[in-house]
């Protein structure tokens, strides 16, 4: 045996943790911001829709980050898949970066404006957006996109508009705003507080019927998703999934009725941590699923090594000092509600 | 026209262009006038003379705004490699991608997590933590510039590796990052941001200052300015010198179109210098043009005749040079006057300084001098793009010099879905410089907060983290 092959194995795999790590926690900390974005279309004031940005001012952009990182990562570690997939998703992409340009303006371009409604539009307007195009990316990929023998895209420009990754788009805006609602929950007090445990509540229940809706029809749909499902020792761990699943939402649905303040946003960040793994599951080892694998798509191994001697180092460094930015900010953010 | 609209290619590259063209508008300054907030928090926390708070507080407001659109136009960057370059993206993805990465964990994330605390922690953080972090923005930035750099001068003149098959395999990490273009280049790009930044914080400043604003305020501004100037303008002046001189190693083709060159002139004979001149591609000759007798062999050798021929551009066969000569000539030109502007505009003023002209009594009787500084204002912006064309216009047809050809490293995409984001992004690209402008000035207009008290955790004991402290950020936001 090559006495690299486990090396030329592990590299890929060591760095298709750390994309999803990376895209994890940007799902997980920008979704907040782009949730608290979709739900600011809704504010009832103009106060109210200060302190909602107000929330997100010291934090949106490192979150957002997290993106880049995870781009420019992905550039360098699988260059084949970076190609690829922003060939086959570029409308959801270009539709996705619209709406972050949009969001992140609106920031500096409201605190500027003393009109200020255009730039409320754009802001919920551009979280909608990149959501939406995010969705549309994540339903894609998680379907399949069509590659020829060489890796490279070889679909139409409309493959990623099917009506399950509509669904998929859908569900993904609903939990977006599940946590930014427990985001707000936790910074903010008073009569905004209670709106969002409100919309809290309804965002469970409607991530949940998607999530549901989406868990059972990926193995009647997909027959390569049956397959992959029920073989073991998968079936174990999909089947394990979906009970977590329910239990974390019922911890959330009784913490929100109880109206407290820090364990929603907990529970939540719990359901997208499941939610991502069991996707993580569903498609190593691939990185264009259904065909290219993270061996096929890889760097040379130098490349990967190289990659992570410095980015590997600085991992928890970063983590730290995001940390850091959180513990400074803690607490509520108040005005005159 | 026609053919434009489905040509793929084409609109690839023009959106490339116009996103890195609108991109660098925002870091050019926002990278700069980070060491400036660096050094202005220094000096208060050195001489606690509540100017200079005030000054860190009223520039940070410009700061932002600008750091908000260099994020946002920064995403499309960060994608279009992939999206519309991808046979690019896969060559060279073990080099470049590796560096863009390196680019956003190192850099990137450093810069906006500490702009948090830069911008909104003045009262939450002891002042030397605050010092730290605004200290650690302006390494951020400054390290995606270093980074940005090592990529796209290894595109300039590519190292440590091989093509293999049409893909770039790295054999030395360390000497593709270190290849020839690298510390020249990012010298001469850090001293742009700076020098750009310098110079509209000094325009900034000398409009208030001739309109009877805060004339003392902004006098003290104006003289940190010109004390960095001092050493910046004729220094970017001296690194611009050696990195044309590289451009004529390893680039001749560049040098011949930023100089109209299209005949040889071999070693012995001296080098006119193009002052004007009306390039025709077709024909391969200038119209016509006014030239001065012997300088560029002064210029790239110190000798009234050459030691070594200087290569024309009918060297090359026209596929192989770049066009729009044009546009690289009158590029080149444009930079190179400012960089003179700026140096002369910084010699007179230090030679008023020195005469005790710009002490807060007399400043304002400088009419023409202050002149002077808000022209130059806007001009550090257009050397810098102006810069960047000769940089990768010159570089053509080649996208990775003498490896990999642009053409052939456009994404297979219908033109139409380019035409879509090319329409789309442009038109964002318009309205949010017109904005950005327009609450930009507003800004300066409203002017800065002479009555903000210095922040209250100066000297106090940090918060106990048990107490459930309150957040005053959105009072402090609307100062």
């Amino acid at each position: 045996m090559d006495p690299l092959q486990p090396l030329q194995q592990f590299l890929p795999q060591v760095w298709f943790f750390i994309l999803g790590l990376f895209l994890f926690l940007y799902v997980l900390l920008d979704g907040f911001d782009l949730g608290v974005g979709i739900l600011s279309l809704t504010a009832s004031s103009e106060e109210r829709r200060s302190i909602l940005m107000t929330s997100l001012g010291n934090v949106w952009d490192a979150n957002e980050t997290w993106l880049v990182l995870m781009g420019g990562s992905l550039f360098g570690a699988f260059p084949l898949a970076y190609a690829t997939i922003l060939n086959a998703l570029y409308l959801p992409a270009v539709i996705m970066v619209v709406g972050l340009i949009l969001r992140a303006v609106s920031f500096e371009f409201r605190e500027n404006a003393e009109r200020k409604f255009i730039w409320n539009i754009t802001f919920g307007l551009g979280s909608f957006l990149a959501a939406l195009g995010q969705g549309f990316a994540l339903g894609s990929v998680f379907e399949g996109i069509q590659v020829d023998a060489a890796g490279h895209f070889a679909g139409g420009i409309w493959d990623w508009l099917t009506w399950r990754s509509v669904l998929v788009a859908l569900t993904l805006i609903q939990g977006y705003v599940l946590i930014g609602s427990t985001y707000l929950v936790l910074k903010t007090s008073g009569d905004l507080q209670k709106t969002h445990y409100k919309t809290a509540t309804i965002a469970t229940w409607t991530t949940l019927a998607g999530a549901v809706f989406i868990t059972v029809t990926t193995p009647i749909f997909s027959e390569q998703a049956r397959n992959l499902l029920f073989a073991t020792p998968r079936i174990y761990i999909f089947g394990l999934i979906p009970i977590l699943g329910i239990l974390l939402v019922g911890l959330l649905l009784r913490s929100l009725k109880r109206q407290e303040e820090n364990t929603p946003l907990i529970w939540t960040f719990l359901i997208f941590a499941l939610s991502f793994i069991g996707l993580g599951f569903v498609i190593f080892p691939n990185i264009i699923p259904p065909s290219v694998t993270i061996y096929q798509a890889a760097a040379s191994p130098s490349s990967l090594v190289f990659m992570l001697t410095f980015i590997g180092f600085l991992i928890p460094i970063v983590l730290s000092y995001n940390i850091y930015n959180y513990v400074v900010f803690r607490g509520k953010v108040v005005g005159d509600v | 026209m026609s053919d434009f609209f489905s040509d793929t290619v084409a609109l690839s590259r023009i959106q490339f262009a116009l996103t890195a063209i609108f991109h660098m508008l925002w870091p050019v300054l926002t990278t700069g006038m980070a060491i400036y907030l660096v050094i202005i928090e220094g000096l208060w926390l050195k001489t606690r003379n509540l100017d200079y708070y005030h000054h860190a507080r009223f520039w940070s407001k410009l700061y932002v705004l600008n750091f908000g659109i260099g994020v946002a136009s920064g995403l499309p960057m960060a994608f279009q490699f992939g999206l519309n370059w991808a046979p690019f993206s896969e060559a060279v993805g073990d080099f470049f991608g590796t560096v863009l990465g390196f680019e956003g964990t190192m850099a990137f994330m450093l810069e906006a997590s500490f702009l948090g605390i830069m911008l909104f922690g003045w009262e939450r953080v002891p002042p030397v933590i605050h010092f730290i972090a605004t200290i650690l923005v302006a390494f951020g930035a400054n390290l995606s510039t270093f980074w940005i750099l090592a990529a796209n001068s290894w595109l300039q003149t590519p190292a440590g590796g091989v093509f293999v098959n049409g893909k770039f395999v790295v054999q030395d990490y360390f000497r593709a990052i270190a290849n020839p273009f690298m510390v020249n280049s990012f010298l001469h790009m850090f001293f742009a941001t700076l020098e750009t930044s310098l110079f509209v914080i000094g325009g900034i400043s000398a409009w208030y200052v001739i309109n009877q604003r805060h004339p003392a305020f902004f006098g003290r501004s104006l003289k940190v300015v010109l004390a960095l100037a001092i050493a910046i303008a004729p220094l970017q002046i001296f690194v611009g010198h050696l990195s044309a001189e590289q451009v004529y190693h390893y680039q001749p083709a560049k040098l011949a179109a930023m100089e109209a060159l299209w005949e040889t002139v071999p070693a012995g004979q001296p080098a006119d210098w193009s002052l004007v001149a009306l390039p025709n591609d077709q024909a391969e000759r200038n119209n016509w043009e006014v030239k001065v007798p012997g300088l560029l062999s002064y210029l790239l050798e110190i000798k009234p005749a050459l030691g070594n021929p200087i290569q024309g551009l009918k060297e090359w066969q026209p596929a192989n040079r770049p066009h729009m000569v044009g546009l690289i000539y009158y590029s080149f030109r444009i930079m190179v006057a400012i960089g003179l502007f700026f140096a002369a505009l910084m010699s007179v003023s230090v030679v008023q300084w020195l005469r005790g002209k710009l002490s807060p009594d007399a400043i304002a009787q400088q009419k023409w001098l202050l002149r002077g500084w808000i022209l130059a204002a806007p001009l550090g912006y257009l050397a810098v793009e102006t810069g960047w064309i000769v940089r990768c216009v010159g570089r053509q047809p080649w996208i990775v010099y003498g490896q990999m050809r642009t053409v052939e490293s456009a994404s297979h995409l219908p033109a139409g879905e380019v035409l879509f984001s090319l329409v789309g992004l442009t038109s964002m690209y318009l309205v949010f410089f017109t904005a950005a402008l327009y609450f930009g000035s507003r800004i300066v207009r409203i002017g800065p907060n002479l009555e903000l008290p210095a922040p209250a955790v100066v000297g106090q004991p940090k918060l106990d983290p048990a107490q459930h402290e309150r957040d005053h950020r959105p009072a402090e936001a609307q100062q």
